[in-house]
């Protein structure tokens, strides 16, 4: 098994190269961009199903306008909950 | 010729009108890139574990790598738990991101420009999971809901919003993917009309943009099926360990 050890050897090298290159770098930077994405939508989502919800509700106990404007309410809070979770999942992954 | 830039996402019928019980299931233009990108994924696949060889060749390689690439995204972020839902998680990525990257071609349609398409993605993943949920936790899967530590004044509070956040969940995943798709497809129709508008004389300008874009396009097609995996794997997480 010469050969294979051989190719252990130079897939070593290469690797440890690779670690101090250029190419992880960007990966990381796709990484942050990947992040980014994330945490935009995320706040938007969440206050566009609580005021879904809160529209339902409206229309299933009759209350037009007072349980909308409540859920939206949690909807926000929901929204920036939910950026505070993933941010700080990120700073978890860093470390 | 097409002008607007909104008439790349149109869906039409291909052959016969195929009516079931009411349902509309004739074979659209959305099917047929659904169908090219499952035959590229076979094909590319099938070329890269053909001959298995010490030193991989081309295909090899790169089907290596990202088998590589998710197994280890999927122990980083939901652990070994999740090493069963391997197959399910690749192949929700690898359709991902083919479908992005054949709507890259030109003349092409993308698939995932849909919020259908990628609606019943997400919703078939947050049903799972929380279908999962219940089954390995039972009912205590509702602690998910009671953050641990929290005043017993603000826990209706807090539980309507944990409530809301996971409800927010499918939706955030499913729009994410469409809207930077179709967003990114209107831009570089936009761009692309501006160079034929403005001619000879200054019509370069919109051509460097486009140019550049398009490879930002494709780095957000992988990025956007990247994303889409690795949320799939930390809800696959939230409900495989319960932490709360």
């Amino acid at each position: 098994m010469k050969k294979s050890d051989d190719l252990d050897t130079r897939l070593k090298i290469a690797k440890s190269k690779l670690e101090n290159s250029e190419i992880k770098t960007d990966r990381k930077k796709g990484v942050f961009l990947g992040n980014a994405f994330k945490l935009g939508t995320e706040l938007v989502a969440a206050v566009a199903v609580g005021s879904i919800i809160g529209f339902i509700l409206d229309n299933w106990f009759g209350t037009k306008p007072l349980l909308i404007i409540l859920f939206f309410l949690f909807g926000s809070a929901a929204g920036i909950y939910n950026v505070i979770k993933a941010a700080k999942k990120m700073q978890e992954n860093k470390e | 010729m097409a002008t607007n830039p909104m008439h790349q996402f149109n869906v039409y019928k291909i052959g016969p009108e195929i009516k079931i019980n009411g349902i509309d299931l004739s074979f659209t233009n959305a099917s047929l890139f659904m169908l090219i990108s499952g035959i590229f994924i076979s094909l590319f696949l099938l070329l890269g574990t053909k001959d298995r060889k010490i030193i991989p060749g081309k295909f090899q390689l790169i089907s290596e790598m990202l088998y590589n690439f998710i197994s280890k995204m999927i122990s980083d972020t939901a652990g070994k738990k999740a090493k069963p839902y391997f197959s399910f998680i690749f192949s929700l990525f690898i359709f991902v991101l083919f479908c992005n990257m054949v709507g890259m071609l030109p003349y092409s349609f993308t698939v995932t420009s849909h919020i259908i398409v990628t609606l019943a993605f997400a919703m078939f993943i947050f049903i799972g999971v929380t279908i999962l949920g219940f089954v390995i936790h039972g009912f205590k899967y509702l602690k998910i809901f009671v953050p641990s530590g929290v005043p017993m004044v603000l826990l209706p509070i807090i539980m309507i919003i944990e409530i809301i956040s996971y409800l927010s969940r499918p939706v955030s995943l499913s729009v994410r993917l469409f809207a930077n798709m179709m967003a990114g497809h209107t831009m570089l129709k936009v761009f692309g009309g501006f160079v034929i508008s403005l001619g000879l004389v200054a019509g370069w300008l919109p051509l460097t943009f486009s140019v550049a874009l398009t490879g930002l396009e494709i780095l957000v097609a992988f990025l956007q099926a990247y994303v889409f995996a690795i949320l799939t794997c930390i809800y696959l997480n939230d409900a495989l360990n319960l932490h709360h």
